[in-house]
């Protein structure tokens, strides 16, 4: 049913923006229009802040959005703030406590409800049942989709010391003890995530990427769907309707992607600030590209080339499985995790030293260093600018009570090697810039020629 | 680019030798034949002047390589592939570098990566969408006419 409904979905939304191009007067809400498809609301508020547990909380550049989730074709629903916006990740998941009294379906296989398992790189998962719910964000609704509840497992995710049938396991890395959680980087509280669900809108639908390979049981290391009955978990294969999946790829609308326009800010950050996020992309008046450059990814989401003060750093990672990922945008990364302080200290950066509070970060010595001229070259030559970073001295932006920079930048792998670096452009990226996120597989805009999907700014 | 087409024309080699309670980093050479069949993956060996390099590949697109010094010890890992492997495995006796490593030498990018960097240990682990990249290697062990940027 809904791979039925996408496809025709994916479509109209093309069409209209060319009708909106063609006939502005018909556009953007008001006015006269018989385009009554594009009249909701596509423009959601975002707030970029340390969350909902303050800075003593741990986090800075965080990025929230508010969502209202329903019970599926009912008016009951909860409507939830600092949701945590990912351009890194796919698929919406909250914290139960959020939801209040609304009670979702639960997706059941064979009886026993549908769970999902991921662990994130610093080996944190999220562990918790699939349900289905309308997802609303601003007048924009994704119906039936589904949305993992965080905990609410009575078993333990499976790992690789405790695998299912098959050698099957999700964990395959004990989570660091440092983690917040019970057991550690179990993260299904606020106390512990820092706000109350991550939506996740990266530029694939599923969260499994290729959504076929979840479809039936096609790998073993890091499989994510599982049912547990009577405590016991296996692994299972699931229809394309019952995976995780990129919210704003189910719009009825406005569904091939979001524009993020973020103000900037000083030099030594603010407390917080406020954006915007306008779903859609080309597809009406007020999501239009406009002037921005457009460039094409490589098969894993990749700038495949980034170039820098002579070195190049390709994503080699996606080619050859060595070396370097090239460059991406990541507004679940909360710094620009570029290069390495070793190939950068002609700059004046370093990494901040142990027990100063910087420490994990670059610190820099002589005020802000810019790096000027980082060349950032889209798949098959689709898309080329240059682009400019400034880094200031961690220890110094954490002595502030700020916590939104557009400055704060560390290593992207410690190690001093080019070739295993790379650009993750982390939050600070996005504060004074509009960016498109398109997502690979819906309509892309005229002219465009990215069939991994694209981002734009 | 180059290194990386030596490794992949690289010699298959068959793995002989016993296995060890441990495998992985800071452990000898040997030790490598119990994360290959850890990770049920072919094995190739790389040689350089002053370092060989074992390479784990299995049929998941999950990629080890362990760098050993001319003395036969393990002092770096690192690991590419759809998930972040085994560190029991892979970390051997450093294992607890990595889970008692303090929020003063941790830095946590929001979920999606770690690194940790004290004088005997530096750890760091990214993933993306389905792809992890990461690499671990003890300094102190690392010989000192070796670059940790071979490490890749």
């Amino acid at each position: 049913m809904k791979r039925q409904f996408l496809s025709v979905a994916t479509a109209a939304p093309f069409l209209l923006g060319v009708m909106c191009l063609l006939s502005l007067a018909g556009c953007g809400g008001s006015g006269s229009s018989t385009v009554t498809a594009t009249t909701v609301n596509n423009t959601a508020t975002l707030t970029a802040s340390s969350g909902l547990n303050g800075l003593s909380g741990g986090i800075v550049n965080g990025l929230y959005i508010t969502v209202t989730v329903c019970q599926h074709g009912t008016a009951t629903c909860k409507q939830i703030d600092n949701v945590q916006v990912d351009t890194g990740s796919v698929g919406l998941r909250l914290v139960p406590a959020a939801l209040g009294s609304v009670a979702l379906t639960p997706i059941l296989v064979n009886t026993s409800p549908l769970e999902e398992c991921i662990q994130y790189g610093d080996t944190s998962y999220s562990w918790g049942p699939l349900e289905f719910a309308d997802v609303q964000i601003a007048g924009e609704k994704a119906l039936n989709i589904p949305v993992q509840l965080l905990g609410q497992v009575t078993a333990p995710p499976p790992s690789a010391t405790q695998p299912t049938a098959g050698g099957v396991s999700c964990l395959q890395s004990t989570p660091n003890s440092s983690l917040p959680g019970t057991p550690p980087g179990n993260e299904d509280t606020v106390a512990t995530l820092g706000s109350n669900g991550i939506l996740g809108i990266a530029g694939v639908i599923f969260d499994c990427g290729n959504a076929t390979a979840c479809t039936t049981v096609s790998f073993t290391s890091g499989f994510p769907y599982y049912i547990c009955p009577n405590g016991t978990c296996q692994a299972v294969g699931v229809p394309t309707a019952d995976q995780s999946v990129n919210p704003v790829s189910q719009f009825a609308s406005d569904n091939n992607g979001v524009m993020i326009t973020l103000p900037t800010v000083a030099s030594t950050g603010a407390v917080t600030v406020s954006g915007t996020m306008n779903f859609g992309i080309a597809t009406r008046t007020d999501n239009a590209l406009g002037s921005a450059t457009i460039f094409a990814l490589d098969a894993c989401g990749d700038f495949p080339t980034v170039t820098f003060n002579g070195i190049s750093y390709t994503d080699t990672n996606c080619t050859n499985s060595t070396g370097g990922l090239g460059g991406f945008l990541d507004t679940g990364s909360n710094a620009l995790f570029v290069s390495d302080a070793n190939t950068l200290k002609t700059f004046g950066i370093s990494d901040c030293a142990s027990g100063t509070a910087g420490v994990g970060f670059y610190c820099v010595s002589g005020g802000t260093a810019t790096l000027s001229n980082i060349n950032f070259i889209g798949f098959g030559g689709v898309g080329s600018a240059n682009i400019s970073l400034n880094i200031n001295n961690a220890t110094t932006l954490f002595s502030t009570n700020n916590a939104v920079f557009n400055d704060l930048g560390s290593d992207s792998m410690p190690g001093g090697n080019p070739s295993t670096d790379f650009w993750d452009l982390g939050m600070p990226f996005f504060l004074g810039r509009t960016v498109f996120v398109g997502i690979a597989g819906t309509a892309v805009p005229t002219g465009v020629n990215a069939p991994n999907g694209f981002v734009a700014f | 680019m180059s290194y990386a087409k030596a490794i992949l024309s690289a010699l298959l080699v068959l793995a002989l030798g016993s296995m060890p309670a441990w495998a992985g980093l800071g452990q000898p050479e040997a030790s490598v034949t119990s994360d290959q069949l850890h990770m049920k993956s072919e094995h190739r060996v790389q040689d350089f002047q002053a370092y060989k390099v074992h390479e784990l590949a299995n049929t998941e697109g999950a990629v080890v390589r362990e760098y050993v010094s001319p003395e036969g010890t393990v002092f770096g890992v690192t690991w590419q592939g759809r998930s972040t492997p085994d560190m029991n495995q892979l970390l051997g006796n450093y294992t607890n570098n990595f889970q008692t490593a303090t929020r003063d030498q941790t830095q946590i990018r929001q979920r999606r990566g770690i690194t940790i960097k004290t004088n005997d240990f530096v750890y760091t682990n990214f993933c993306r969408m389905g792809v992890c990249s990461g690499s671990a290697y003890a300094p102190k062990l690392v010989p000192s006419n070796v670059s940790t940027g071979v490490m890749r």
